[in-house]
């Protein structure tokens, strides 16, 4: 008898196990779909804005003194990589401008010794995916567009999240025309 | 209670289980570590067995599991904690730096690649090649067509070059070897430059100064030597394992000159090859390999090739007749020849002159015991003279170090007088690997024994593994006072050095090369040095500088850079260059890479006679022959190339086997022996023993036995160590001392052993379809294009529409001679992992283009054709419609894309590929890359980790630096703009790659080729490939047994 009674709890131990499961996995499909609906940036890095070596601030140097974006990414227009300007560049002025900056000073002795400042990345694709600056500049593709309004960035953040959706939106306007072809960006 | 009570029970029922479980795992035998995996394991230490018997290092189980059986719940626990932690912190990924440069190297731009021109050059093969650097690291070689030898052409040994250059294995900073009184043993230490340079200047100062090196291609490095010579009053010795000293020797009775000369395969029209392998490891192979292939594209002209092969070479396996034969016979069919051609048809100058008439005749009939057919060899002897000075007879290489080897060069010689070949394709400039020299190795160990030598500096090569034992070069090299030993790393020479001073990779020098006599080319770095390391030639040059010896250049310039452009200031530019500025000219050197070309023709010399009458005569040999031959992708294997994975992996032209040699035998022999592939079985020569595996080789004389030399290297590294087995251990000498590589007598046992070669390729028959077209050129001249079978084809596709580009390949199976150089080239482009042997036992290899290898008609006497095979990029391809997750798509420039990113591995498409060219990662290979081997990947492609799928992407990464190259420079993509890696590296122009939406691309009008056909078009999978059917210009009407016999 006792046995019996023993099977027959388990058998219900056993269903109760199973209905809750397929309720939490309702539930946690559900909250996922709604995350996603609602909050279609997760799991990318819309918003990242680490704090980096030396607080350089594109609103003061683009925004209000109206510098170009070529004279220190020089190399955009022919490469794929927006390159960070070499220590050089922020030499060129900063020899005279504003040296009494503790920033700019501890610039200049990394200069003054061959160092590098070692930038934090905020821009950042998923993996495996190969992005070249000069095909999207040279077709005329503001910086703003992925770059967010990089001009009233004291600290930069990233604007777009960077997402495959994102690059397909444009690629996906037939006045771009742009390449569809999964090569394009994955190889 | 009970439910406590029963969750002890559990608790119980768990640990027993656990110990059950442990019992049944496999043990390990403590003191049996036969095979081990680390020096840990190896020297039994107690902390790695308990790591061992834990079974998994990193499991979160791990130090619970012994203790507590609560293991799993706490298990799930950490698990909750971590899911909610990952949740809360998703936010972003581990953070990366930019490190910017402090200031701006002016000709680098990030993501753009700079090139060179460059030299490579490795002991036999001298080429132009350019670097391509990326961000200031050399990641891939090059061709650079303007050079006037290779034109663009280069080698397996060429692309795979780079990996030398980030070898783990490579020395780092100078050391010195201590060793006990009888040099027995040895302890290695760290020592500094200067330490270094102090001693050894001291002891050079003591005089009976030896400087050994390989062959040294370098006008300006021969410059250095010859002041260091002076300067310390040295011995210059050069040695080679191919040293070619016999067609030196040859060409020295016969003419009076030691030379090696060039040879000119373009302008030849017919060309016989005693066991000269030309295409594949004689000589300048790539340059041989270029001139070869542009007579062969000519078909109202095209040039004839017949091979007497002693063993399956790849210039057999491109010849339009080859015969098999042994190499005692080599002698006898050059004589043959001269016989039928000179005494029986009377042509020639010679045809009157007595003395060649009785010296040929006093052989009797040489062809008697041939495999010739007299009716062959009168066609032979017409066609030679029907296109003389325009034909070419040669011999040479390892296969002809024979006994009789200096009478097979006179007697060449004499054929090529008599061709009046003597001048025009036998040019009198100096060959690219000249000088070295088996005589004086000889003279220096004899130099060691009667210690006549105090100090000995040996640069770059390695006798103490390529020599045999009997050569007596080690054992005499311990009566040498001071050894001191110049190269890339610790090997079998430069562990019984007393100084290892290591060198700098060639990508890290400066340097030059003499090609051929006035044919100069210059080689730049490419990178810094990475390590402690510097030139050789700086190295002799401090050393005078600091003994205040030798004339003044050596002693007055500060780097071998300065010294070199001295050298070219006073001495190449005055006779090469052209106007007088030196810096015009010098610029004008490392844009082009070289100054000098190769045209013009000499005058014929007049061939000594008289050297005809005391020449050895061959002995009649019956029984086993061995046959030990250089290998393509080796070489003579004593340098750095053995310690490359993708040299190993690379499948030998021929036999497509990997990562090991093997003994080559007849069909026949086998049957004789009654022996299977992988019988091992041992070779006795003379007093030599050796025990290799059987590889059943079609087409080979039935008394031969072929090795490959260049394996069984013990000290070059973590890859190369233990591969094969060295066969120069066969290798005899005779009284004369004469070394001889080949035609020795050896005797066989059957051991009764197995051993198991990895092949990439085992299937060799075509099984009826139409895989490889081959025609006769009668045959092609006749039918045209019916010499392809067409079939009836239906579709039940749409069809693709391609508006902009569409991609496709043209391969010439006519010019490709299979010289294997798109393999590595498109490895060393595409970042594919090397497997090993073991998984490419289980067909796991990872090559995006491989090359088969078909035999046609009799097996005894068959012919090989060769055909490169990469990813088709089918307009219907099968395995687009079998992706369960789209993860290769069709693009619409007509690609078949491979889209790692979506791939879960499921493999169909790989299953459903007619053609076999999807590669599986089984692992995660691109973790096994380690610093400084990552600098060698292309940072354009991706590494694909495990569990995905990968094949040729016709290298879309250069698809699409093309096209951004054309939109930035605001013009359209030019025709052949786009170049694959596979097309660039190719030595004969095989491969064309284009759009054939335009319909005047090169690719296009290949197409529309008659002898254009696709691989299984009945299927109708339209490939966008297509092959150019192969012509073979052997006189007869039909290829014996090419005919299609398929069914539709």
């Amino acid at each position: 008898m006792s046995i019996f009674f023993k099977k027959l709890e388990v058998k219900r131990a056993l269903k109760a196990f199973v209905s809750l499961c397929f309720l939490g996995s309702l539930v946690g499909l559900t909250s996922l779909i709604i995350g996603c609906k609602f909050q279609p940036d997760w799991g990318y890095n819309t918003g990242h804005s680490p704090e980096q070596p030396i607080p350089y601030s594109h609103e003061l140097h683009v925004g209000k003194l109206g510098m170009q974006c070529q004279y220190c990414h020089n190399q955009v227009e022919r490469s794929k990589h927006a390159n960070i300007p070499t220590l050089q560049t922020c030499m060129n002025c900063h020899m005279q401008v504003k040296t009494d900056s503790p920033h700019i000073q501890k610039m200049r002795e990394a200069y003054d010794a061959g160092n590098s400042i070692e930038w934090v990345r905020v821009h950042m694709l998923p993996d495996h995916v190969q992005f070249n600056h000069s095909a999207h500049i040279s077709k005329g593709v503001n910086c703003q567009t992925c770059h967010g309004p990089i001009e009233t960035m004291a600290v930069v953040s990233q604007q777009a999240d960077m997402s495959m959706g994102f690059c397909i939106n444009c690629h996906r306007q037939e006045e771009n025309k742009a390449s569809l072809n999964c090569t394009t960006c994955h190889h | 209670m009970s439910e406590i009570h029963h969750d002890h029970n559990e608790h119980q029922h768990d640990e027993a289980e656990l110990a059950a479980k442990k019992a049944a795992r496999p043990k390990i035998e403590k003191n049996q570590a036969n095979h081990w995996l680390s020096i840990d394991q190896y020297m039994q230490d107690p902390e790695f067995q308990k790591t061992v018997d834990a079974e998994f290092m990193s499991s979160p189980l791990r130090e619970e599991d012994a203790k507590n059986p609560w293991a799993r719940r706490e298990f799930l626990k950490l698990m909750g904690a971590s899911m909610a932690l990952s949740t809360a912190s998703c936010i972003r990924r581990p953070v990366q730096k930019i490190v910017p440069y402090n200031k701006q190297p002016e000709e680098v731009t990030f993501g753009v690649p700079n090139f060179y021109t460059s030299t490579f050059f490795d002991g036999q093969e001298s080429l132009g090649v350019l670097i391509k650097t990326r961000e200031g690291r050399p990641v891939k070689l090059e061709s650079l067509t303007n050079n006037p030898l290779n034109q663009g052409g280069t080698s397996v040994r060429a692309q795979a070059h780079i990996l030398s250059l980030y070898d783990l294995d490579r020395l780092t900073a100078p050391k010195k070897n201590l060793f006990n009184d009888k040099r027995t043993n040895k302890d290695t230490i760290s020592v500094t430059w200067e330490n270094a340079d102090t001693a050894i200047v001291d002891a050079l100062k003591k005089g009976g100064v030896y400087v050994l090196t390989g062959n040294l291609v370098s006008p300006s490095t021969q410059a250095v030597v010859k002041d260091f010579s002076e300067g310390f009053k040295a011995t210059h010795v050069a040695w080679e394992v191919m040293a070619n000293d016999d067609v030196r020797k040859g060409q020295k009775a016969s003419y009076g000159t030691d030379l090696l000369p060039f040879y000119r395969f373009d302008k030849s029209k017919m060309t016989v090859s005693i066991d000269a392998d030309f295409l594949g490891t004689w000589i300048a192979p790539t340059v041989f390999t270029k001139q070869f292939s542009k007579t062969r594209k000519d078909f109202a002209n095209m040039s004839r090739l017949i091979a007497f092969d002693s063993n399956y070479s790849l210039t057999g396996g491109n010849a339009d007749v080859r015969v098999r034969i042994k190499p005692s016979q080599q002698l006898k069919v050059a004589v043959a020849l001269a016989q039928e051609l000179i005494v029986k048809q009377g042509k020639s100058t010679y045809a009157g002159n007595s003395d060649v008439k009785n010296w040929l005749n006093s052989f009797g009939n040489p062809s008697e015991g041939l495999n010739i057919e007299p009716a062959l060899l009168k066609e032979i002897a017409k066609d030679l003279w029907d296109a003389k000075g325009e034909s070419l007879v040669v011999a040479g290489g390892l296969k002809t170090q024979t006994e009789t080897s200096l009478a097979l060069q006179v007697v060449v010689n004499l054929l090529n007088s008599a061709l009046e070949n003597d001048g025009k394709t036998v040019q009198h400039r100096r060959s690219v690997t000249s000088g070295a020299s088996n005589a004086d190795m000889t003279s220096l160990v004899d130099a060691m024994k009667n210690k006549k030598v105090k100090t000995l500096i040996i640069h770059g090569i390695n006798p103490a593994y390529a020599l045999p034992a009997k050569a007596d070069f080690l054992e005499q090299l311990k009566n040498v006072e001071t050894v001191v030993y110049i190269g890339d790393r610790m090997n079998e020479t430069a562990m019984w050095a007393n100084y290892v001073l290591p060198e700098n990779h060639s990508m890290e020098n400066w340097g030059d090369a003499e090609l051929v006599t006035g044919v100069y080319a210059i080689q730049q770095p490419a990178i810094k040095p990475m390590y402690d390391t510097q030139s050789m030639q700086i190295t002799l040059m401090n050393w005078c500088f600091q003994a205040k010896v030798g004339p003044k250049r050596i002693q007055e310039f500060e780097s071998y850079y300065d010294y070199l452009r001295n050298f070219w200031k006073t001495e190449i530019f005055p006779k090469h260059g052209k106007g007088s500025s030196f810096d015009k000219n010098w610029q004008d050197l490392l844009q082009t890479g070289s100054i000098g070309d190769v045209d013009g023709s000499d005058s014929a010399r007049s061939f000594s006679v008289s050297g005809l009458t005391d020449l050895k005569k061959p002995t009649v040999t019956e029984g086993w022959e061995i046959v030990l031959y250089p290998t393509l992708q080796l070489g003579d294997g004593m340098g750095s190339q053995a310690n490359i994975g993708w040299i190993h992996e690379l499948p030998d032209p021929i036999t497509k086997a990997v990562w090991d040699n093997y003994a080559s035998i007849s069909i026949a022999a086998a049957d004789k022996l009654k022996v299977k592939e992988g019988s091992l079985i041992e070779i006795t020569v003379g007093k030599d023993k050796m025990e290799l595996p059987v590889l059943i080789q079609p087409g080979l004389q039935d008394d031969v036995i072929a090795i490959a030399v260049g394996y069984g290297r013990t000290y070059v590294g973590s890859v190369g160590n233990g591969i094969g087995k060295n066969s120069y251990e066969l290798v005899q000498t005779n009284d004369k001392g004469q070394i001889l590589y080949s035609g020795t007598k050896a005797d066989v046992k059957v051991t009764g052993k197995k051993y198991e070669i990895a092949h990439t390729q085992t299937h060799h028959s075509m099984e009826g379809r139409q895989i490889v077209v081959e025609a006769t050129l009668k045959e092609y001249q006749t039918k045209k294009d019916h010499i392809i079978h067409k079939h009836p084809i239906w579709s039940v596709w749409s069809g693709h529409a391609y508006n902009g580009h569409k991609w496709g390949m043209a391969i010439d199976l006519n010019s490709c001679t299979g010289c294997s150089a798109c393999m590595t080239a498109c490895q060393s482009e595409n970042n594919i992992p090397v497997v090993g042997k073991k998984y490419v036992m289980q067909g796991r290899e990872m090559h995006w283009i491989r090359i088969d290898r078909y035999y046609t008609g009799n097996p005894t006497d068959a012919h090989a054709v060769f055909q490169p095979i990469m990813c088709q990029h089918c307009d219907n391809a099968p395995c687009e419609t079998v992706c369960p997750v789209l993860a290769t798509v069709h693009s619409s420039e007509g690609l078949n894309e491979m889209v790692y990113n979506r791939c879960v591995g499921t493999r169909y498409c790989s299953n459903n590929c007619p053609y076999k060219v999807r590669r599986f990662n089984w692992f995660n290979y691109a973790k096994k890359i380690t610093s400084p081997g990552n600098m060698a990947l292309n940072p354009d492609v991706g590494v694909r980790v495990r569990g995905v799928m990968e094949k040729c992407t016709f290298c879309v990464q250069r698809i699409k630096e093309g096209k951004n190259n054309a939109k930035l420079a605001n013009r359209p993509l030019k025709d052949g703009e786009i170049k694959t890696a596979c097309q660039t590296s190719c030595p004969t122009d095989a491969i064309v790659f284009g759009d054939m939406n335009d319909a005047d691309s090169q690719v296009s009008k290949l197409f529309k080729n008659e002898r254009s056909y696709a691989l299984l078009e009945e299927w109708h999978a339209a490939p966008a490939v297509r092959y150019q059917a192969k012509i073979r210009n052997n006189g007869k009407d039909q290829i014996a047994s090419a005919a299609h016999e398929g069914g539709h």
